[in-house]
């Protein structure tokens, strides 16, 4: 029975892998990632690489909204900047090696962030949702122009390359996930550090109290433009992958769909915590599945009543978003913390 | 060393500060009385930053810091606290004094981010000097893992003071650090708010309304009704000037000895 | 110079309907401290409620023919021979389809009421106190509920329904140019301000009005005053209904009936903004700004211009004046 986690050291004290459950929970989680590939479908790989690239995503948006306490109706974007970047690196160089283009991918969609938070300067709250949001149109607007679609293809969309790592294509579902999961466990270590040190203390003292932050000598603006890049980077990384990992992309992709379900997957798994993005991410993404598989049943296939398949999904999305704000506010992390508690004084106290 | 001279501040028509001047000397306390609307914290936000004077000047240590940005000024060594606590609710009290530190360390982003290497021996060491400095030194240690919302008012006053003192501060305001409090944690909080004077010589510069503590621990006091300087000297002398009575102190039979003097 | 002319009226006529969407939104805003971004799609609602009515109930085989298409033997003696696009001939159409419209309108506006309503209750009570962030994710939610709602009533399909008001061609002169008009949207127009102005001298003038005025400000103050809160949200609610409903049928009858009117109503939450989120005089002046900006826009850069339009202005000037042309701003006790 444990009665505390004792520590010897101030080091060991600040850890995070600092008792057996969570360091064990880890290499489970690891070697469960490692093992999916060879067990699971094409689909459920298909699913799980999807998943993986929105988780990217909204780790990203975790920082800038769940930390630092700013608002963004227009993340989708930065996905829309990053997946183009990668189609007009390779439409230029169709050798460049895929990490570079991650990389340059993930830099301009930072620096398109660190555009899109300027208004932040000003406004906050329900101004900055709407600015972002009309920012989000006008990238949008901008990528569907007859003058880019040399580069962007203009509203019909384009074609995208596959990743190729010395010679070798990745083409089938297997080899994408290889590229995605390990790219994704780096990037949610990356931010969780962050919110450990100084940097991302900076931000959650700003979400808290701006001006108190002020006094301990955080120079708001510009760590609230950092926040913006760093999640604009995210997102232009998710998108990077995004274009690797489909055949084809369109600019309606990136729109405020995308940039919602963003923030949905955000506030359904839990604002300003690690495990949030994941979490969220994996039931949003999983539910229009479920969906599918109940409509399959209820029609035996019918092509006729598919057509109800749609609506259904977006009245079910919206219900959810309601719902966890009325029910639920803190996400599903809150739900697993509350398991742990309960099982940290079972079978003494329920 | 932190000087304040002829400072105006109006807002609009009001005129919350007009013509104010005095000097806290280094390592001595000052405090700013005065009634509700005097301007206290008016003048405590010009010096924090939060508001620039129309007139008048911020010295410290012979720089003018009257147009300075509130977080550069942080990075000369001036600390606040505020009259309704300003702590950081979403973190625990370890974190939000770890904040004070934020001025004296250097991880940036990049480094923030890898973690092992730099960024975990400065959160080591800033550890070890916080547990030190302000842990130990204000009897926080049973709850230094608590999250702040979750405690009583006068220890979150009390956390925001180790806030400002993980600045290391020069310069410390405390904006009615008592209020609100009863006499046992008053004399608790006058006695850390001593000890800090004499283990690091800070200059403490503090409005509050509770003459008892005022009277006792200041070296000057410094009057303020509607914005205007109405006195200022040591305690004794501001106590028995006439203006300063008729405005705040008023009399009362019970502070009059047997000589009839006014006293505390 | 008359395209110039031409198109800054018809800037305005867009700017009258763009100002009695943004009725809605300030409505709800004003009583409830809630900005709907839903309001497109309760717009949405009542075009389409609109179209059932005018269209689908009466052309139904159980309703008397002159629901349909009342033809009195006066009318048609006034029509006569009339040439297609006259005025008279026009107007005798519209008298024609009056029930239909008379009909179109009254379901509308009772049936967004009821919508209104049970928003209202099942989801904007439930949610009462908590912060912009989660009033603005509802509403968000709440868009993807009615979008998905009303594809499942209604097809994606467009249609067509009638006109609220007679609708033939105008020419006149101004400043020497020859300039026309639609009589129709010239009634849009007056329609449009017509609410707008009597909405704006309600809430200034009227007890209620400044018990909405209140509980926007402070909601247990209000209740402590005697006001009865509930009440005053539900009314904010059903305004923001019926004028969703008149403002839906208008645009439906302009620009055809389809599901992309509902995001057309985010393009107007950019320009309440733009004109400060609770003042009527801002929204109107925005609203007029947008409207002329798009005009000009769509006649001089031509495509889809137009539609970005609102977007790029509620930027520009959000960073000019933080909060609006006349909004007020927050001030935090430090």
């Amino acid at each position: 029975m444990i009665t505390g986690h004792f520590k010897t050291d101030y080091s060991a004290d600040e850890g995070i892998w600092s008792n057996w459950p969570k360091r064990w929970g880890l290499v489970a989680a690891l070697i469960g990632l490692a093992i999916f590939p060879f067990i699971a479908s094409n689909y459920a790989l298909l699913l799980a690489g999807q998943i993986g690239i929105f988780i990217v995503a909204v780790v990203g948006l975790n920082v800038l909204i769940g930390y630092t306490g700013l608002m963004s109706l227009g993340h989708g974007a930065f996905f829309a900047v990053g997946a183009y970047t990668t189609v007009a690196i390779h439409h230029e160089w169709p050798l460049t090696f895929p990490l570079i283009t991650l990389v340059i991918s993930t830099v301009v969609a930072a620096a398109f962030g660190v555009l899109f938070g300027l208004p932040s300067l000003r406004v906050k709250g329900l101004y900055l949702a709407v600015a972002t949001l009309s920012a989000n149109f006008i990238i949008l607007f901008l990528i569907e122009q007859e003058w880019l679609a040399e580069w962007t293809g203009g509203i019909s969309g384009t074609e995208t390359p596959n990743a190729v790592f010395f010679g070798v294509e990745l083409v089938s579902q297997q080899a994408k996930y290889f590229f995605i999961m390990p790219v994704m466990v780096l990037m949610l270590l990356f931010a969780q550090n962050l919110f450990r040190t100084r940097f991302g203390r900076a931000l959650i003292a700003i979400r808290d109290k701006d001006y108190s932050a002020e006094i301990l000598g955080i120079a708001l603006f510009s760590y609230k433009l950092k926040s913006f890049a760093i999640s604009a980077a995210y997102c232009g990384a998710a998108g990077s992958l995004w274009a690797y990992f489909f055949p084809a992309i369109l600019p309606e992709d990136f729109g405020l769909n995308m940039s919602i379900t963003l923030v949905v997957c955000l506030v359904a798994g839990g604002m300003g915590r690690t495990l949030g993005p994941i979490f969220g991410t994996i039931l949003i993404l999983l539910v229009p599945e479920l969906l599918k598989i109940v409509a399959a049943n209820i029609t035996g296939g019918d092509a006729t009543a598919q057509t109800w398949v749609s609506p259904t999904r977006d009245i079910l999305f919206g219900l959810m978003i309601i719902g966890f704000l009325i029910f639920e506010p803190m996400g599903l992390v809150n739900i697993w913390d509350r398991f742990w508690r309960f099982m940290s004084r079972w079978p003494f106290a329920k | 060393m932190l000087s304040v001279s002829q400072a105006s501040l109006a807002f609009g028509g009001i005129k919350a500060l007009d013509d104010v001047s005095f000097t806290a000397a280094p390592g001595e306390i000052t405090a700013i009385i005065g009634p509700n609307g005097a301007g206290k914290t008016s003048l405590f936000n010009i010096i924090s930053g939060f508001y620039r004077p129309q007139q008048g000047q911020i010295q410290f240590d012979k720089q003018n810091i009257t147009r300075m940005r509130a977080d550069k000024r942080a990075e000369l060594g001036i600390a606040r606290t505020f009259q309704n606590i300003a702590l950081f609710r979403g973190m625990s009290v370890l974190e939000n004094i770890k904040l004070g530190g934020h001025t004296r360390l250097s991880t940036g982003f990049w480094a923030s981010g890898f973690f092992y290497g730099g960024a975990r021996r400065e959160e080591a060491r800033l550890r070890a000097e916080i547990e030190r400095d302000v842990i130990d030194f204000l009897e926080l240690d049973h709850i230094r893992k608590a999250p702040v919302a979750a405690l009583p008012y006068g220890l979150q006053k009390r956390v925001e003071l180790g806030r400002a003192l993980a600045m290391q501060p020069h310069v410390l305001l405390l904006d009615e650090p008592v209020a609100g409090m009863n006499r046992e944690e008053t004399e608790d909080m006058a006695r850390f708010i001593l000890d800090i004077q004499a283990r690091w010589g800070t200059t403490i510069l503090l409005v509050e309304h509770d003459m008892g503590m005022v009277m006792d621990i200041s070296n000057q006091v410094v009057v303020l009704n509607f914005g205007r300087q109405i006195a200022k000297g040591t305690p004794e002398q501001v106590q028995a000037n006439p203006a300063v009575i008729e405005a705040y102190l008023g009399t009362s039979d019970r502070s009059k000895n047997d000589a009839g003097e006014v006293t505390a | 110079m008359g395209q110039f002319i031409q198109y800054i009226i018809n800037g305005v006529i867009s700017g009258s309907i763009l100002a009695l969407i943004a009725l809605g939104i300030v409505a709800v805003f004003k009583a409830t401290k809630v900005v709907n971004f839903a309001h497109g799609h309760l717009i949405l609602f009542g075009a389409y409620f609109y179209f059932t009515f005018s269209v689908v109930l009466a052309d139904a085989p159980f309703m008397p023919a002159w629901v349909s298409s009342w033809e009195p033997a006066w009318l048609m003696a006034y029509a006569g021979d009339a040439p297609m696009f006259s005025p008279r001939a026009a107007i005798a159409s519209w008298v024609s389809d009056l029930p239909r419209i008379l009909l179109g309108l009254v379901g509308a506006l009772a049936a967004n009421a009821v919508l209104a309503l049970i928003i209202e209750r099942l989801i904007m009570r439930p949610l009462l106190g908590q912060s912009a962030f989660a009033m603005i994710l509802s509403t968000v939610g709440l868009i993807w509920v009615l979008e998905g709602s009303a594809g499942l009533i209604w097809t994606a399909e467009a249609e067509q329904v009638p006109a609220l008001g007679p609708n033939f061609p105008i020419r006149f002169q101004l400043f020497d140019q020859n300039l026309f008009l639609f009589s129709g949207s010239l009634v849009n127009l007056l329609v449009a301000l017509l609410l707008f102005a009597s909405l704006m001298l309600v809430l200034r003038y009227t007890r209620s009005g400044v018990a909405i005025r209140a509980t926007a400000e402070d909601q247990s103050t209000a209740y402590a005053m005697g006001i009865n809160v509930p009440r005053v949200f539900s009314t904010a609610w059903l305004v923001a209904s019926t004028t969703g409903a008149v403002a839906g049928a208008i645009l439906a009858s302009r620009n055809g009936l389809s599901p992309a009117i509902g995001l057309f109503g985010l393009s107007v939450l950019a320009v309440v903004l733009m004109g400060g989120l609770d003042s009527f005089a801002g929204v109107l002046i925005a609203s007029m700004l947008v409207g002329i900006l798009s005009s000009m826009a769509q006649w001089k850069l031509g495509g889809g211009v137009a539609e970005i339009v609102p977007y790029v202005a509620v930027l520009v000037v959000i960073l000019i004046r933080p909060h609006g042309f006349m909004g007020q701003e927050e001030i935090e006790r430090i």
